[in-house]
């Protein structure tokens, strides 16, 4: 059904006018202007490379205090503040300028090919600072800075332990983002791809000695690593066809390319240039943890919750999609690339909600829910709203990573425990308060309640998607609005589960039996951990609230989720631009920031959400997905709140009628994925390493070393009787010998005389 | 004495015979024939040395085989000397003797002491340095 | 090729060899040499088996007919002109088969003592040989170093450390039985092969007696130049020479000898531009001779002047290998160092002996028990 609508879908496409015209795509980005005198904004990546040097050598000294902790946070808000003060530099007025700052020459190689003309690679460290680069690079160290401070406090019982790895982890991880972001050229886009995927592996696999973590570390960076190929390949034909992997350079080749007709790079052709945005979307699935790469994201949820907020939710996952925003241009160069990342990312949304609905785990339930809205933003990159896709990420920032602290505060107060069937009522648990209303905000933000801010940013993209002319995404907008409505309901499902109804809880027995599990902080009696092996009964558990640092930065960051639809509420309400879209106009990614023509569109009488009687679309969109969203949340109030049991009653009926059976179960499951990519690669994999280990053990070492080191043995034991030790023996093997040698002189002699 | 006389070739008619004959080196060189003999008499021994140093056990009578290898050696030299007209062939075997006889005395006090150690004179007793 | 000549030393199987025609080619000589040595080896290793004495007397017959072919077939190549009438080889023949018959016999008789003196046996037919080549004072020298001093040594040796036969079983079982006789034998026939093929082959025999003719000229120089070296002695030869210069002169004259006495003295020698007192022409030597009266005559000396092969072996082993000499003399010293080391006994001193070699005084009396006497 689906091939039908997609070759549809291509059909239509290509004969349609996409939202913007190629040739006017690329002239439309300014180029840079080189500022050398901002130079200082390298400080914002050696800010966290100094603090995981200082970590290390904290950990050399053996630190027991929080000290690796506060030099982390106190050097990610020294960058926070130096990204500020950079922001207010470039950015005056209304406009951004980009700029490139040149920091040092990391690589120049030139050649001479054969025709005697000269090649050359440049990489230099320079620094692309335009608008959604500062978009970016804000939230990016902001949370960033939050985060950290709610982990000195989230990671307390590991001082000394792993206290400094973690800390040091974490600073690798913002040294390789900013890399990642800021990074002038394509090449070093990838390093701080590849530092992000490294620090992502670290820290997952924090806890080493738990088997389940570590394989959740491996899977993840493999994962990553079959995108990372796709992406270095694109980048590799991008050098071959526009001879630059520099951004500035870049976008200049392509606006001469695409305003004078046909000349073309000498050696490109034209399969390798098509080829390029399908490559690139391969890596930037890979590290967004799209259908079919999105596996690692949910085993990823073994490490640290802290982690889990800001790599997993806020950061790392936008690298895909700050990829495709950063590469606009060259995809909208091939008619079918963009339309291929919206399909896949409106069906990885549809896909992680209705595996969300069923998972137990309230921190699975939020990885589940990070693919989906990953999702929304790579179909609001397809649709053509890179505006939408970058709001999207901006509030999801911040009300994902509030979601994740949250959760890591009840993990952190109720012993470990995470099954929304064994918490309930923690809204009326002493000093749990603060963390059921933030739980609260970021639910409300997740299920796009109307006028919040995940609201205004998921309706941009699903208003985008039905504002286009192409069937294909009005197709792919209804199907987002039917997982909004999922959305809402696992959001609202895990709430009304966990704050609300009859108090209960019980800890995680399983967890707190293993004394360095770091996310097993409930105690028994104070501080007393020597009973925590065993014999330990939940009636004689105490939960304990989550202090001042952890409060205040769930606090913090909800009135930033809050905050975050201001630049809507500006807009609307006050007729000024909408902040994001300004930041997002100023960039390469222009092409989707939705200009006048595009609200004139919005007058269209006819559009797909007629039905409403709304004539303007973006407005018709906002009340369908609000009223999907309420009714998601009151299907949820029914099954959670009000009437538990019947949650458990539909599933029973489910399961036991035999047509609907395979729902549940398909579901709660993950659809069965990892198990086909076991028996599909893994099993193959093994299969083929057994064979090669045998080859290499007998065949190789065996036959080809062994065997000839055995031959001089054997030679040896032929001449072995020879040494017998008796004198006369060797006399006449001695005398054997002259007379053989002067027979042979002889006959020589002979010949030659 | 008569026999002495026979071996000159270059019988000169105004040779003086002294009363006591004396051999000198020019008038005795000899015929070919000599030479040869000698020559076959010494490769033989030689190998009859060899042959008698490979397959006597006792070790006295091995090194005796070396004294009679040292003999066709000598033998050689002497008549390699006869052809050149040469005294350093036989200034050569005083050499010889004298090694002989340095060796002779130094391996029989060794083969002395080695009797002594195993109550016999079989060379096959001293086998030790054989690989295991 | 006469053959005649040589029939009366050669046996029957000298018929079979050398189908040579009169241009001198012969056929395959290496093979006939190689054949020859193969028969010896082949008799050889027949007489070594220990066992049946059939088996031996067949090597004995084997071994013989080997040598007769050998031997006829290298004088054969000796003369390969044309013998020039002069009587054939008998002593070198003689003396070489009972050097061979010596040393096959030392090397399979089982009592070493036998051996031993088969040994003396093989030295003193090799010193025939030495005579026969002219060297009189190395054989004899041979006979009394060898035989006389080496082999007296040898059989002490063997007395010593000589197990005595026991009754019943004769002579001990490592003297009896040859060890791996026939890789010996083979080793020894491929050598001997060699050997004749590049002493007797056709380049070889031509050579040789190129360098005979060669060098005789410069052989006899050199004799007369170690003349030169012993001036008395050269002085004496002068004299005699003159003396019957004179009597030859005078019995051609008149027939009536003069006695030796009324021959005039001869003082001096006059030595040449180089030094030499006796000088050579081509062949021939002559000095310059000094009387009293200040006179010189120029006096041809007779060959019966050369030096004695004694004389001219001993100036050659002064004068040309002065160094040889010195060393011969070093290395008899070690021997002689070698020999006294390896002969000592080690003595166990007692507590007694030991303190009086120090001059301390003796812990028991005399006579008691326990710290004396040498312990050997």
């Amino acid at each position: 059904m689906i091939l039908s609508i997609a070759s549809a879908a291509i059909t239509s496409a290509v004969l349609s006018s996409s939202s913007a015209d190629p040739i006017a795509v690329a002239t439309l980005i300014k180029p840079a202007i080189a500022s050398p005198e901002l130079a200082w904004a390298g400080l914002i990546l050696c800010f966290p490379a100094l603090a995981a040097v200082l970590c290390a050598v904290c950990g050399a000294m053996r630190v027991k205090s929080k000290l690796p902790g506060m030099i982390t946070a106190i050097a990610l808000i020294a960058a926070f503040v130096t990204t500020l003060s950079l922001y207010l530099t470039c950015h005056d007025g209304a406009t951004t300028t980009a700029r490139t700052i040149h920091l040092f020459d990391w690589i120049t190689f030139a050649w001479r090919g054969e025709s005697g003309d000269w090649t050359n690679f440049l990489a230099p460290f320079t620094l692309y600072v335009d608008s959604l680069t500062l978009l970016w690079m804000l939230f990016v160290t902001g949370l960033g800075s939050l985060i950290t401070i709610y982990a000195t406090e989230y990671m307390e019982e590991d001082q000394g332990k792993g206290y400094v790895r973690f800390f040091g982890g974490i600073s690798v991880f913002l040294f390789a983002m900013g890399t990642l972001v800021l990074g002038g050229n394509l090449l070093l886009l990838y390093l701080g791809w590849e530092g992000v995927g490294l620090a992502s592996y670290l820290l997952v696999g924090y806890n080493y000695d738990r088997p389940s973590a570590v394989a959740a570390a491996k899977k993840a960076f493999i994962v990553n690593r079959v995108g990372d190929l796709g992406l270095a390949f694109g980048i590799f034909l991008i050098w071959l066809n526009y001879g630059t992997i520099e951004y500035d350079a870049l976008f200049q080749a392509l606006a001469d390319t695409t305003s004078s007709a046909g000349t073309t790079a000498a050696n490109a052709s034209e399969w390798s240039k098509a080829a390029i945005p399908y490559l690139l979307m391969l890596g930037a699935f890979g590290k967004s943890a799209q259908f079919p790469l999105h596996v690692w994201l949910p085993d990823a949820m073994e490490g640290p919750t802290p982690v889990s907020a800001l790599i997993h939710a806020a950061t790392m996952v936008t690298a895909g999609v700050y990829l495709i925003a950063r590469t606009y241009p060259l995809f909208e160069l091939q008619p079918l690339a963009l339309p291929v990342v919206a399909c896949i990312g409106c069906f990885s949304a549809l896909l992680a909600a209705s595996i969300g609905m069923a998972q137990y785990d309230i921190k699975r339930v939020m990885a589940y829910s990070t693919i989906s809205q990953l999702g929304y933003m790579f179909l609001g990159l397809g649709v053509g709203s890179t505006f939408g896709a970058s709001y999207h990420v901006f509030t999801h920032a911040f009300f994902k990573a509030l979601l994740f602290l949250c959760c890591g505060a009840i993990m952190h107060g109720m012993g470990g425990q995470l099954d929304l069937r064994k918490l309930s009522g923690l809204r009326h648990v002493k000093g749990f308060r603060v963390t059921s209303w933030t739980l609260l905000i970021g639910c409300i933000c997740l299920s796009g309640f109307p006028f919040s801010s995940g609201f205004y940013s998921k309706d941009t993209i699903i208003g985008a998607a039905f504002a286009s002319d192409d069937p294909l995404f009005i197709f792919l907008g209804w199907v987002a609005i039917v997982t909004a409505g999922m959305t809402a309901y696992y959001a609202f499902r895990v709430w009304f589960r966990v704050c609300c109804g009859e108090v209960l809880y019980e800890p995680d027995l399983a967890a707190h039996a293993a004394p360095t599990a770091n996310d097993a902080h409930g105690h028994v009696a104070p501080h007393d951990s020597a009973n925590s092996q065993g014999g330990h009964a939940a009636h004689d558990f105490h939960p304990h609230g989550p202090r001042f640092a952890i409060n205040g930065v769930l606090l913090v960051i909800a009135v930033g989720a809050i905050l975050a639809a201001l630049p809507s509420y500006l807009a609307e309400f006050a007729h000024q631009q909408n902040w994001i879209q300004s930041m997002v106009t100023d960039s390469s990614a222009v092409a989707g920031a939705g200009s006048s023509a595009h609200d004139a569109h919005a007058e269209h009488a006819n559009h797909a959400l007629s039905f409403t009687g709304i004539s303007d679309i973006h407005t018709a969109t906002s009340v369908v997905a609000s009223a999907v969203g309420i009714l998601g949340i009151c299907i949820a109030a029914f099954f959670h709140l009000t009437n538990r049991k019947a949650a458990d009653r539909l599933r029973h009926a489910l399961l036991s009628n035999a047509l609907t059976r395979w729902l549940p179960l398909a579901m709660e499951n993950k659809w069965y994925v990892d198990e086909i990519y076991h028996v599909v690669l893994r099993l193959p994999a093994w299969a083929i390493g057994h064979v090669l280990h045998f080859s290499d053990a007998h065949v190789i070492d065996g036959f080809l070393v062994n065997g000839t080191a055995r031959i001089p043995l054997h030679v040896a034991r032929v001449f072995q009787p020879l040494y017998n030790g008796a004198l006369q023996g060797y006399a006449s093997t001695m005398a054997g010998g002259v007379a053989l040698i002067s027979a042979w002189v002889f006959w020589i002699w002979l010949q030659a005389g | 004495m008569s026999c002495f006389a026979l071996t000159t070739i270059n019988a000169s008619t105004t040779m003086l015979m002294q009363p006591m004959p004396t051999l000198t080196l020019a008038s005795t060189a000899s015929d070919p024939a000599t030479v040869n003999a000698a020559l076959l008499v010494s490769a033989l021994l030689f190998v009859c040395g060899l042959v008698g140093f490979l397959t006597r056990r006792n070790m006295i009578i091995m090194f005796l085989c070396t004294e009679l290898m040292f003999q066709g050696a000598a033998l050689a030299m002497i008549a390699f000397g006869n052809v050149h007209h040469d005294a350093s062939g036989q200034v050569f075997v005083i050499f010889i003797l004298t090694v002989a006889a340095a060796e002779a005395a130094l391996a029989l006090g060794l083969v002395v002491l080695l009797y002594r150690r195993r109550e016999t004179l079989d060379s096959q007793a001293w086998n030790e340095l054989k690989e295991a | 090729m006469d053959f005649a000549t040589l029939s009366h030393a050669s046996s029957i199987p000298a018929a079979f060899l050398l189908a040579a025609d009169d241009t001198g080619v012969m056929t395959s000589p290496a093979a006939a040499l190689t054949i020859a040595c193969a028969i010896s080896a082949a008799g050889l290793a027949l007489i070594m088996q220990p066992g049946r004495q059939g088996i031996r007397t067949a090597g004995t017959v084997l071994a013989l007919a080997g040598f007769a072919m050998l031997m006829v077939e290298v004088l054969a190549r000796a003369t390969p002109h044309g013998s020039d009438g002069s009587m054939p080889p008998v002593f070198p023949v003689v003396f070489g088969f009972i050097t061979l018959f010596g040393a096959v016999r030392m090397i399979t008789h089982p009592k070493p003592v036998f051996a031993a003196l088969y040994f003396v046996l093989v030295v003193i037919a090799t010193a025939g040989l030495f005579l026969l080549l002219g060297a009189e004072f190395m054989a004899f020298s041979l006979i009394i170093v060898y035989a006389g001093a080496i082999l007296i040594t040898y059989m002490f040796v063997l007395m010593l450390a000589q197990q005595s036969p026991v009754a019943g079983v004769g002579d001990a079982w490592y003297d009896r039985l040859p060890r791996e006789a026939l890789s010996a034998i083979v080793v020894g026939f491929v050598i001997l092969a060699t050997l004749s093929n590049a002493f007797f082959s056709p380049q070889a025999q031509s050579d040789r007696a190129d360098t005979f003719e060669r060098t005789e000229l410069s052989g006899t120089v050199n004799a007369w130049q170690t003349l030169d070296a012993m001036p008395k002695l050269a002085l004496a030869s002068a004299q005699a020479a003159y003396v019957e210069s004179l009597k030859s002169l005078k019995s051609s004259n008149d027939g009536a000898t003069t006695s030796a006495t009324t021959a005039a003295k001869i003082v001096a020698l006059v030595p040449d531009a180089q030094g030499n007192r006796v000088r050579t022409r081509g062949a021939d030597a002559f000095v310059m001779a000094q009387f009293a009266d200040g006179t010189t005559i120029e006096l041809a000396l007779p060959v019966s002047a050369l030096p004695t092969n004694s004389r001219h072996v001993g100036v050659e082993l002064v004068s040309k290998f002065p160094a040889g000499l010195e060393i011969a003399g070093v290395v008899l010293l070690m021997a002689l160092f070698g020999a006294v080391i390896l002969a000592r006994k080690q003595i166990e001193l007692g507590e007694d002996e030991r303190r009086e070699l120090a001059g301390m005084r003796r812990f028991t009396i005399e006579g008691e028990s326990g710290g004396t006497g040498a312990q050997r």
